[in-house]
């Protein structure tokens, strides 16, 4: 789900930007601020932060003594993308794999459907593989997917998130052009 | 959410924070990145370098799974939903996967025939009807 949050982050203004003052030392925040948010890519409570939207307030900064940068708390909106346990989500096929399929749902690569629990879909195997079920439904890249986050997992090293998804359930698998 | 183990999406068991927090629909998403990239488009000439990956996808994934294209259209899907008695996060998920009818509404949303919602077949049908309108005439 995306969401609309509001977080308090400290931003560090290196001495050498603090020449202007006013406009352009705001200037300087906010640069240093998009760059440290695309940097930053997620955290384990809020999810991947995707866009900053406003800015709420800029707080006293404080001068670092060794190095004279300057830390300002910064009060900012932004837009974060989370899974949640228990979702209905909808991703794209990237890859089929004997023991299941590999999704991709807006910045989570990871979304893996394990083939025990996908139901009545079967693994065909071949130049171009695919899962089907005896009702023709195809599973194959490319093909949309709307399926159950079973569990999530916050990878730390990579600051990302995986999802452990599942087709068990009635209204779930692939989806059509036309339909969402 | 003190233990992971609890979080439950379906019986909306996610967390106060997340309760409180504003979520958004696809499609409101999509409106709120086009014109942050527009912005961009403005002031640079390569904007696809300004802008992370997680936002490219993003933004790729939002287009693709929005039903809503136009900005009354979206606005109008969030005042039908908002007449119902639903939380943020059940509204959106509504928004999002646009089920045709009650049933599958009541799958992805197992959580809407709880009491406090009190939502009845006929109001969902009527919630879904009144948003299929908005699609035809967009």
């Amino acid at each position: 789900m995306y969401l609309r949050v509001e977080l308090s982050w400290n931003v560090v203004v290196s001495a050498e930007q603090l020449h202007g003052e006013g406009l352009l030392l705001q200037r300087a925040l906010i640069l240093q601020l998009l760059e440290d948010f695309s940097n930053r890519k997620a955290n384990s409570d809020y999810g991947y932060f995707v866009a900053p939207t406003a800015l709420e307030r800029i707080g006293d900064g404080k001068v670092r003594q060794d190095s004279g940068d300057v830390l300002f708390p910064v009060v900012f909106k932004c837009i974060t993308f989370k899974p949640f346990k228990g979702e209905i989500l909808c991703g794209v096929v990237n890859k089929i794999m004997k023991q299941g399929v590999f999704l991709s749902c807006g910045p989570i690569e990871k979304v893996f459907l394990a083939a025990i629990k996908m139901g009545d879909y079967h693994h065909f195997p071949g130049e171009n593989p695919v899962f089907q079920n005896d009702k023709d439904s195809k599973i194959e890249k490319n093909v949309q997917v709307r399926f159950k986050v079973l569990g999530t997992k916050w990878i730390e090293t990579d600051r990302e998130f995986q999802i452990l998804g599942s087709l068990e359930g009635d209204y779930l698998g692939p989806i059509y052009k036309g339909e969402i | 959410m003190s233990e992971q183990e609890e979080e439950n999406a379906a019986e909306l068991k996610i967390g106060e924070e997340f309760l409180k927090a504003k979520c958004l629909m696809n499609c409101e998403v999509a409106l709120i990145l086009d014109r942050k990239f527009d912005q961009l488009q403005a002031m640079s000439s390569d904007p696809m370098s300004q802008v992370s990956q997680v936002f490219e996808k993003s933004q790729q994934y939002v287009k693709r799974f929005s039903r809503y294209k136009n900005a009354d259209a979206v606005r109008q899907v969030r005042e039908i939903l908002s007449r119902y008695q639903l939380a943020e996060f059940e509204l959106c998920v509504l928004g999002n996967l646009c089920p045709e009818t009650a049933d599958e509404a009541k799958a992805m949303v197992p959580s809407i025939t709880t009491k406090e919602r009190g939502c009845t077949d006929e109001n969902i049908e009527k919630m879904l009807n009144d948003l299929s309108l908005i699609k035809k005439f967009e």
